[in-house]
């Protein structure tokens, strides 16, 4: 049984290497001194572009091999896994990009992929010192002047604005602004006359310190016509569509340091001892580690099926990428210092306990929650589209691509931008596919295949989510003054997704992965029983039931698997894929003596 | 051993007395050497603020760690908790360099040293001497009973050999008061405390071991010493041999009991910051201030600071007035509210945004306040020694004390009120199954008059609390020790919520001339969250409840003026 | 079990302190070996002073929680546990 997503993130993790090695470039011990010295990842970075990673940011129409963005997923996260300064400033380039795939001419995307392929860095400059997340207040102009654009003014808090070869700029083309007074212009810093522009000094950061995140002022910088990218005008609704992608991404960020922060305090839970016993245990430490884990196996599923959709159910993606970056990093936002507990004040060590690691992780990942369209706008783009959600619901549509959004061994189909959509017109069929999924859950356990536990959680989640449905129906849009509960409602919509997605991921891949390493975890639904008992938990409303028996039976069971993909070297994951700790993979051709050049598309075929 | 004779008349002394946070001045003053820009500096450096600490030799903060009776200005442990929240609103870390670890070291010594010992340790301090608490070996961490530094007795001296490690100012410290084993046999009665005098011991047998960097408090000189047959004279026994564990179970509820009231101080600074942010600046053409969500989260935020300065102030007035019962209040608010200020700080951090991460700007304390809060949590006991403290009570608690025990005095309320003296001695290592503060919530209920909506909440936690010893009381053996599941856990959060719930009522109840306390929305907001806290419906909040607490929280700022119980005014 | 006071020989309290132990431990009474410490058996500090609290409740007296740490197994508790019941009258 073999996973081919994963196998570009295999390329990476074991072409940079055992991340233990202290001598690799992109060691543990390098990424923490690098970042208490505030100094960008260059040589890691290098690394990557030897890998060839440039090329899987370019679509393999424009000339790259991006043909799955499941496949980038993993990639993004395996390296967030390592560092997150790297996958960031590596990975913006593809941020700096996406609004050629999604909204440039063919011809100019072609462009702009030959300049990622020959190593250009590209950034993307949305936000602005006095407007954040609200683009349609920026004051950046971008004036005609018959041969191009005149752009003034300043863009800051911008990841690689001073690295960046080139810059994907937001600017005011109509005084007046609106929805259609902004275009995207990819600005050739290169190519600006001096004087013009002035990349502003980093800003210095509570985590990823070595990310070059600055700024980039521009006074009377003139750009030729072919910089804008699309229509004029169209700026605003490439980047609403081009987020869709970005966020998703952002989610596997969480999850790869999230799986390392859980691989560190696994470490130390194996080897000490606490009142005569190994730490993991003592029954609430090793409780804390497999809720961790089971956030890890939710927050996957989410993501991959997410991801799968950009390829097979992209009209949905303004509902599902805004769930995957809502949920996914809010979750992992309290895993991590939760997980800190375990490790008492060693997780506070900037050097002495595993590299001093950990605090840099917990530092980082905060990160994941504010860029990119941070929590509350992710909310807001559920909150305002509650009625379409609803509607969804209740006419139980599902996208004909919801098949191969949720059966992993299903080949995707290529992605497809015309099918992006700002506003979802059939909702979310993962959620809406849920009452079809509960009564399959029945039958199954009926026909003694599923435990019939698994029944009961089922047919309680649905309960759950009819309620939280007809809340949703109950709300009246409120443009700006969003009340605080419209937020609730979203932030449990996500948790409904997530279930949703676990459920159906199950259903579907059951057969499928029965062997391999992961077949315990699948064998007798305990990864999705665990799920469901955690999403259910968190998606109960206010009742004065008061603490139950503990039914933690779900999560203890999960102990045997966790530890053996931790012994294993294994990501911990539904699927099978392993770190370059564990040493290389035996079977892929990635297996090549470092420093040789790699074939990266052979890896995958 | 008793302090100090009762503190007489109202409030704190402070006419008489300087004011540390009038003393430390605007904290936004560029020129303060102790403001938010040095603070931050220092921080960068990984250094304790060196002006900071000059600054706080000048008040002469260490007296305030000093009982009253040998010279110092320690008489109420409510009122220390306060005067430190001047120094953490403005840096934690000198909170924690400056203050806290010698407070630490100290506490031993009033509550078992000699009358000598104890003029030697008031004499050191009030001369700004540091004192530094030699108690963490990394490899056993929280778990004391297996320290390994070894005291062996020798004639006229012990000779020491063995180290500590990660502990504050240990490398600089003038005294240490070490936590060494002085018997081989496992047990509770094999370790005693040693009080050393540093510049007395021969430097010959002393190696200073090298310092740990930490990302929060970053600038806490945490260091570690190697002793090597080191001699150390017989009389710096504190107590006798064998007995610091039992010293360590009295004393560190003083200071767990007293540390999360000084911790209110960082979160005063996160809201005034998110505050402050939420006012300047606009989004989608609206202050973010007008926002619902950002709203809401200002006032939860306000509302968790009142009660955990609720729970804080109630349990160290309980050293004083209940010291038989404080092995589990002092566990329980060292375990809730560092948790109840995290969640608000990350809460907040959602509002802030992108500021929320930049080191440098405006709100730059912001992101330093989250590492050092983290600190803050996990230092002195963690969240799961804790409750540890707690699992083992709650049976005998479930089975009488639950539903018998007597109301507490009304005194353990009334914020401006007296206090007896408090008695180290009297701190009981358990509480026998009493618990005086929830009985407050059905002694509101029994009382003739009471406001029907305050005991239609309050009747959701007597409820909890039945709820609570049913359980409680069956609880399977393993679930009563600290190797227990993560239900009972559980159960000491639900516990430590209720508790939190009869501190907010008994203030309410028992400060009717505070212009503040005695309103009641604020209660109403503060057993509404703590009921959401367990899950249970508290029903609809009253209108405008929410608005009503925004604009004292506007006024407050407004006013400069704190966001806890104090309500005072603030420098600058 | 608090309140009426039965048996008060050493034999009978031993017996009910295995009892108890044998309850924390989750193990047969016959394993629990009457002249170990009671560290060794796995029962820690903490531990300790909830066996003070079972006595309290058991014979209607006041011990000192760390009354385990001074009389640290369970015949030498019987011992001291016979001592105090039997001054008492």
């Amino acid at each position: 049984m073999r996973y081919p997503a994963f196998a570009l993130a295999e390329h990476l993790d074991h072409g940079l290497g055992d991340p233990h090695d202290p001598g690799r470039a992109a060691s543990f011990a390098r990424c923490v001194a690098l970042d208490a010295r505030e100094e960008f990842p260059a040589q890691i970075c290098a690394e990557l572009d030897r890998l060839g990673l440039p090329r899987w940011y370019v679509p393999a129409e424009y000339g790259g091999e991006l043909r799955s963005y499941e496949e980038l997923l993993h990639a993004v996260r395996i390296l967030a896994r390592r560092d997150l300064t790297v996958a960031i400033g590596h990975g913006k380039t593809y941020l700096g990009a996406v609004s050629a795939w999604v909204g440039a001419t063919p011809e100019q995307a072609r462009r702009v992929g030959a300049e990622v392929l020959a190593g250009s860095v590209i950034s993307l400059a949305l936000t602005e010192r006095e407007h954040g997340s609200d683009l349609l207040a920026g004051e950046v102009s971008a004036v005609p002047t018959g041969a191009g654009y005149r752009i003034d003014g300043e863009k800051w808090l911008i990841n690689n604005a001073s690295r960046g070869d080139l810059v994907c700029v937001l600017a005011r083309t109509e005084p007046a602004g609106g929805t259609r007074g902004f275009s995207l212009l990819l600005v050739d810093k290169r190519r600006l006359a001096p004087g013009t522009f002035r990349c502003l000094p980093k800003e210095r950061t509570h985590g990823v310190r070595g990310a070059d995140i600055s700024g980039i002022a521009f006074t009377g910088a003139e750009v030729p016509a072919e910089a804008l990218l699309g229509k004029a005008g169209a700026g605003p609704e490439i980047v609403l569509k081009s987020v869709q992608l970005t966020r998703t991404m952002c989610a596997a960020m969480s999850l790869g340091l999230a799986d390392q922060a859980l691989r560190l305090v696994l470490d130390f839970a194996t080897g000490h001892r606490l009142y005569d016993r190994a730490l993991v245990d003592l029954p609430h430490a090793h409780r804390t580690l497999t809720e961790a884990y089971v956030d890890l196996l939710i927050g996957e599923a989410t993501s991959v099926l997410t991801a799968r959709g950009i390829h097979a159910t992209p009209g949905e993606l303004s509902v599902t990428s805004a769930v995957a970056k809502y949920l996914v990093p809010t979750m992992m936002d309290r895993t991590i210092p939760r997980l800190g507990q375990v490790l008492g004040a060693r997780a506070l060590l900037t050097a002495d306990h595993a590299d001093g690691l950990f605090q840099k992780i917990e530092r980082d990942h905060r990160i994941v929650g504010i860029f990119d369209g941070n929590t509350l706008v992710n909310l807001n783009t559920l909150v305002n589209q509650f009625p379409g959600l609803v509607r969804g619901y209740r006419r139980g549509v599902v996208d004909p691509g919801l098949a191969d959004t949720v059966e992993l061994a299903r080949p995707l189909p290529d992605f497809d931008r015309s099918r992006l959509a700002l506003l979802s017109r059939s909702g979310c069929s993962v959620v809406q596919q849920l009452p079809a999924a509960v009564a399959e859950v029945r039958e199954l356990v009926d026909a003694g295949i599923a435990p019939s536990a698994l029944a009961a959680q089922a047919e309680t989640l649905a309960g759950l989510v009819d309620g939280l449905h007809e809340r949703m129906a109950a709300y009246r849009p409120q443009p700006r003054q969003v009340p605080a509960e419209a937020f609730g409602m979203a932030g449990e919509y996500a948790l409904a997704f997530a279930a949703a997605a676990c459920l159906q991921l199950w259903l579907r891949n059951r057969h499928w992965l029965a062997d391999g390493p992961t077949a315990p975890l699948w064998a007798d639904a305990r990864w999705l029983r665990a799920c469901l008992h955690r999403l259910i938990g968190q998606l109960r409303p206010a009742t004065a039931t008061g603490p139950g028996p503990d039914d933690g039976a779900d999560y203890d069971r999960l102990l045997p698997d966790l530890r053996a993909q931790h012994r294993e070297g294994r990501l911990f994951s539904l699927l099978p894929a392993r770190l370059a700790e564990a040493g290389r993979p035996a079977s892929e051709p990635a297996a090549r003596p470092a420093g040789a050049a790699t074939q990266p598309s052979e890896v995958l075929r | 051993m008793s302090v100090d004779a009762a503190v007489p008349g109202a409030a704190p002394a402070r006419t008489a007395e300087p004011d540390l946070e009038t003393y430390l001045g605007d904290p936004h003053d560029p020129a303060n050497p102790v403001g938010y820009p040095a603070v931050l500096a220092a921080d960068e450096r990984g250094e304790l603020l060196a002006e900071g600490e000059r600054a706080l030799d000048g008040y002469g903060l260490n007296a305030e760690f000093v009982p009253r009776a040998l010279g110092g200005r320690f008489d109420r442990a409510d009122r220390l908790a306060q005067v430190m929240r001047a120094v953490f609103r403005r840096d934690t870390t000198l909170g924690v360099g400056y203050g806290v670890t010698t407070f630490i070291a100290a506490t031993p010594v009033w509550t078992s040293g000699t009358a000598q010992q104890r003029r030697w340790m008031a004499d050191l301090l009030l001369r700004h001497g540091k004192a530094s608490a030699g108690y963490n070996e990394l490899a056993h961490g929280t778990d004391f009973g297996r320290a390994r530094l070894r005291a062996r007795p020798a004639g006229d001296h012990f000779v020491v050999t063995g180290r500590k490690e990660m502990v504050g100012n240990l490398g600089r410290a003038d005294a240490v008061t070490l936590f060494a084993r002085t018997d081989d046999r496992p047990g509770s009665r094999s370790h005693s405390h040693l009080l050393l005098d540093m510049a007395a011991l021969p430097a010959e047998h002393l190696r200073r071991l090298r310092r740990h960097r930490t990302a929060g408090v970053r600038g806490v000189l945490l260091g570690g010493l190697e002793f090597t047959d080191c001699p150390v004279p017989a009389d710096a026994a504190v107590g006798d041999l064998g007995a610091a564990m039992e010293t360590v179970l009295r004393a560190f509820q003083v200071t767990r009991g007293v540390l999360p009231g000084m911790a209110v101080g960082i979160v005063d600074t996160q809201l005034r910051t998110v505050l402050r942010f939420a006012l300047d600046r606009r989004l989608y053409g609206l202050p973010v201030a007008e926002l619902p969500h950002a709203r809401t989260t200002l006032v939860d935020g306000f509302l968790d600071l009142l009660i955990s300065d609720c729970l804080a102030t109630v349990v160290a007035r309980a050293l004083h007035l209940l010291p038989e019962q404080t092995s589990v209040y002092s566990a329980a608010v060292k375990y809730l509210v560092p948790k109840l200020l995290q969640e608000a700080a990350h809460r907040l951090s959602v509002v802030l945004g992108a500021r929320s991460y930049l080191r440098d700007g405006p709100y730059g304390i912001f992101q330093k306040n989250l590492r050092d809060l983290l600190a803050a949590t996990l230092t002195h006991a963690s969240a799961a020694v804790c409750q540890a403290t707690i699992i083992p009570q709650l049976p005998r608690l479930a089975q009488q004390g639950w539903r018998s025990s007597p109301p507490p005095p009304p005194a353990l309320f009334r914020l401006t009120g007296p206090l007896p003296p408090l008695d180290f001695g009297a701190l009981g290592l358990s509480a026998r199954g009493v618990d005086s503060l929830t009985a407050t919530l059905r002694g509101y209920l029994a009382e003739p008059g009471a406001d029907p909506v305050v005991g239609r909440l309050c009747r959701l936690f007597t409820a909890e609390l039945d709820r609570l010893a049913e359980i409680c009381a069956d609880l399977p053996p393993r679930d009563r020790t600290v190797i227990a599941g993560r239900r009972s856990f559980e159960l000491t959060d639900r516990y430590a919520t209720v508790l939190a719930a009869a501190s907010c009522l008994g203030v309410w109840r028992h400060n009717q001339d505070d212009p503040f306390l005695r309103d009641t929305p604020w209660l109403l907001a503060a057993l509404s969250r703590l009921a959401g806290r367990l899950g249970v419906d508290p029903g609809a909040a009253p209108d405008g409840l929410e608005r009503h607490l925004f604009v004292e929280l506007l006024t407050r700022h407004q006013d400069n003026r704190g966001f806890d119980l104090v309500n005072r005014h603030l420098a600058g | 079990m608090s309140g009426t006071i039965q048996d008060t020989s050493v034999d009978a309290i031993r017996s009910w302190l295995v009892g108890r132990i044998a309850f924390y431990l989750q193990r047969p009474a016959e394993e629990i070996d009457a002249d170990a410490p009671l560290v060794e058996i796995g029962l820690d500090s903490v531990y300790a002073m909830t066996l003070s609290g079972d006595v309290e409740e058991r014979f209607d007296i006041e011990v000192e929680p760390t009354m385990a740490w001074d009389h640290p197994t369970v015949n030498a508790l019987a011992g001291y546990l016979h001592g105090v019941l039997g001054s008492r009258g």
